[in-house]
């Protein structure tokens, strides 16, 4: 036992939080299950559905921690441990997104259906930079216009440098906790004395629980230093990427959108799960398909042509079914 | 059988092995279960024929919802079939100011699911997950009880697979109505496939005013005399000093001050909630309390709801009992609680549905120590007897299940206890339905369950 469960009374009102309970229904596929599974040693097949958006923990009123719990009781296998590498070198991620890309059937075809466009990440270094720019692994190759515009608003006011690289977060969910502890370490050493501004709000609150430095969301570092922003005429609706959403940082990205005087037209449940959940969507495929379904009702609903998201997963599994922003996009 | 269980669900939907364990117990930890096989049928059709092929094979079965009850309804004690009808959550039809939905929707979702001028009344604090199947077979209450009344004042009609397998669609009639009959039936007389429930319009207005007072007897007055002064709330809620020191440790803090708390909600047109919000703040001012009116309440309230789980914070068990009582004796009721808690030494938090007598004296204790189990057994028997020596009933909301089988002989009288079993009798004559809860009293199968069944 331990881990920290001791605080679960097995209330249930995790379940209805939780995207895979809501597609399957099933106490396997539920954070209280899970728990029970992990309390007694079951080797529950739920252990593995588990998408690590944690929107569980928000739901518990005794605070348990079960995102910990679940990290610590997963083990990755071979094949996500390569990948979980590849992801932590941008150089790297962008030659095997570019094969990855053209791939027709297999394991790799299934990236294919959500990446459509790579390049190779953008780097700039300005000389007694004082702002790191934490773009995401993804975002880096996947999104490379969004990181111009957010280099180029913030060189604005800053001297910026990029850095290019992993946080560690699909490690840390997915059984490969001692290898993203390492990544966390050297982060630190990195963002040593500087003031880190990060473009994927997922990657935001990985860092930040981490502890690795000063780090700031893109619309928090913005709202926190009270940046200029212009006007902009839009309508749109606002996705919560989980992590974010659990530590309190979507009410940047409203509070700038707000600031620009852009309408919002909220969907249900903003904060419901993606269906991409990391490297999830590549690993359970059919499951991650059915919340993505879930997702796009709820997006559809909200009758806004626009979603606005600032993390890289979710970005990809949003442009499935609609046009896709980041925050920096509408700089 | 699991074989042909198999055909009927497809294999993803039936669980064996040692992940059967998942579906062993439900909000009530204190009995653990043992299920043969959980089946978890995925539309109506699906459900019927499981159900009837257990029937046939005369197998016996738990139906399951959400699995939030609080009196072990749903526990497997010997080796049962679990049903689960989660999956049967569909919305069937919206009309007029009536929605019908499956048993295994949210309670939470058939307001989600009305015209946005309407709402479902009756939420239970574990609304956001627990099931309207569940929610009927227990007649729920909740914290809009008060006004609106329990689940019963909001089932328009049913369709039940009865226990000899027919499907059949109970509708309401002036006249010994049938549909009632399985309102608090906890399953036993048959199982729920669809429910017809009744909407109410949506209030122009609503209110929340927080009383906070020195004492748990002088909050008690309060209660009594806000109805005194003809106000009737829409919610009426305590929260002792015990619970309020538990939930401001938990997720759901919401910054209440430390001491017993009334809070309070009213609804209506405008007019109306202006003219109570001043009753109201004249009843608490008169009995030394100090009145909040939060602009924004939620908070509050999703303390208040999470109350219940918040206990985790201090004990990862606890009992939570659910007797009513007049509201006049709220008073009295409070202070002997309070005795029976130092008698026991045992601790007990209370948060409950104050403006209906509805109790929910909280009392924790360690799975790994019986000792304190049996203690808080004891003292919430001590609770239920004096609830009904002061003319309450030992369940208002949770339902008997397993948890408070005995308080039935100390209620009901022989006759009605008869009257009662003969009816199941007709409809289940075999006991195959949720069997050893609510009135079938079977043999104990270890100390805990003796505990709970048998007298001293």
């Amino acid at each position: 036992m331990g881990m920290g469960l001791e605080k679960c009374v097995h209330c249930g009102f995790c379940l209805e939080a939780c995207p895979t309970y809501v597609i399957t229904r099933s106490e396997v596929h539920s954070p209280r299950g899970r728990i029970v599974a992990m309390k007694l040693g079951i080797p529950s097949e739920g252990l593995e559905t588990c998408v690590f958006c944690r929107r569980c923990e928000a739901a518990c009123p005794s605070g348990v921690e079960y995102g910990e719990a679940i990290a610590s009781v997963r083990k990755a296998d071979p094949i996500k441990k390569i990948m979980h590498r590849v992801l932590e070198d941008p150089n790297l991620l962008y030659a095997s997104l570019k094969i990855a890309k053209g791939a027709k059937t297999g394991f790799l075809s299934r990236v294919s259906e959500f990446v459509k466009e790579v390049s190779p990440p953008l780097t700039k270094e300005d000389k007694d930079a004082e702002i790191i720019l934490f773009p995401g692994c993804l975002t880096s190759v996947l999104f490379r216009s969004t990181v111009e515009k957010a280099l180029n608003y913030l060189q604005k006011f800053y001297k910026v440098k990029i850095y290019n690289g992993c946080c560690g977060l699909p490690h840390y969910a997915e059984g490969n906790k001692e290898r993203a502890l390492k990544i966390a370490e050297k982060l630190r050493e990195e963002f040593k004395g500087k003031v880190v501004v990060s473009l994927s709000s997922n990657c935001t609150a990985h860092m930040k629980e981490m502890k690795v430095g000063e780090v700031y969301d893109f619309a928090e570092f913005i709202v926190k230093r009270d940046l200029p922003l212009p006007k902009v005429n839009a309508e749109v609706t606002v996705h919560d990427p989980c992590h974010a959403n659990l530590l309190g940082l979507t009410k940047y990205n409203r509070e700038v959108l707000k600031r620009m005087g852009v309408k919002i037209k909220e969907m249900e449940d903003p904060s419901f799960e993606c269906g991409a959940g990391g490297t999830y969507f590549m690993f359970q495929p059919e499951l991650s398909d059915k919340i993505m379904k879930v997702k796009e009702e709820k997006v559809k609903k909200s009758g806004a042509e626009v979603v606005i998201s600032t993390s890289e997963a979710c970005n990809l599994a949003l442009m499935k079914y609609s046009k896709v922003l980041h925050i920096a996009d509408l700089l | 059988m699991e074989e042909e269980i198999r055909k009927i669900v497809g294999d993803k939907w039936v669980i064996t092995g040692e992940e059967k364990t998942l579906y062993a117990f439900d909000g009530f930890t204190a009995v653990v279960g043992n299920p043969s096989l959980v089946v978890l049928p995925g539309n109506e059709e699906e459900a019927i024929e499981v159900i009837r092929l257990l029937i046939s094979k005369e197998k016996k079965m738990i139906i399951r919802g959400s699995g939030t009850s609080l009196s072990g309804s749903t526990v497997p004690l010997k080796g049962e079939v679990v049903v689960s009808l989660t999956r049967l959550n569909k919305v069937y039809e919206v009309k007029g100011m009536e929605i019908e939905v499956g048993p295994g929707i949210a309670n939470i979702m058939v307001t989600k699911s009305s015209p946005q001028d309407l709402f479902f009344a009756p939420d239970p604090s574990s609304y956001v997950v627990s099931s309207i199947g569940g929610n009927i077979s227990h007649d729920a209450g909740g914290i809009h009880v008060v006004k609106y009344g329990p689940t019963f004042n909001s089932v328009i009609s049913l369709k039940v697979i009865l226990p000899n397998g027919n499907v059949e669609y109970f509708y309401p009639t002036p006249f010994l109505n049938p549909t009632s009959i399985f309102i608090g039936a906890e399953g036993t007389l048959g199982a729920i496939l669809r429910a017809r429930l009744r909407l109410f319009p949506k209030p122009k207005a609503k209110k929340t005013i927080i009383g906070v007072f020195p004492t748990v007897e002088k909050a008690s007055k309060a209660v009594v005399n806000i109805f005194k002064a003809g106000v009737i709330p829409s919610s009426l809620e305590m929260m002792d000093r015990n619970i309020v020191e538990i939930v401001e440790r938990s997720r759901f803090r919401a910054g209440l001050p430390r001491a017993n708390i009334l809070l309070v909600e009213l609804d209506g047109n405008e007019n109306e909630v202006k003219e109570s919000s001043e009753k109201v703040i004249n009843v608490i001012g008169k009995l030394e309390g100090e009145v909040l009116v939060p602009e924004d309440d939620e908070k509050y309230w999703l303390a208040r709801k999470g109350a219940f789980p918040a206990m985790g914070v201090v004990s990862p068990a606890y009992l939570t009992l659910d007797c009513n009582i007049p509201r006049k004796y709220l008073p009295e009721i409070m202070t002997e609680i309070e005795k029976i808690s130092k008698e026991k030494n045992v601790l007990i938090a209370n948060v409950f549905h104050a403006g209906d007598g509805n109790l929910h004296p909280l009392i924790p204790y360690d799975p790994n120590d019986p000792e304190s189990l049996k203690r808080a057994i004891e003292a919430s028997t001590e609770i239920f007897s004096l609830a009904i020596r002061m003319g309450g009933v030992p369940s208002g909301e949770h339902g008997i299940g397993i948890e408070k089988i005995k308080t039935l002989s100390k209620y009901y009288s022989e006759v009605d206890l008869k009257v009662m079993q003969r009816l199941r009798n007709t409809f289940d004559p075999k006991g195959l339905f949720n069997p050893c809860k609510f009135l079938e009293k079977c043999e104990p199968i270890n100390q805990v369950t003796r505990w709970l069944w048998e007298w001293d």
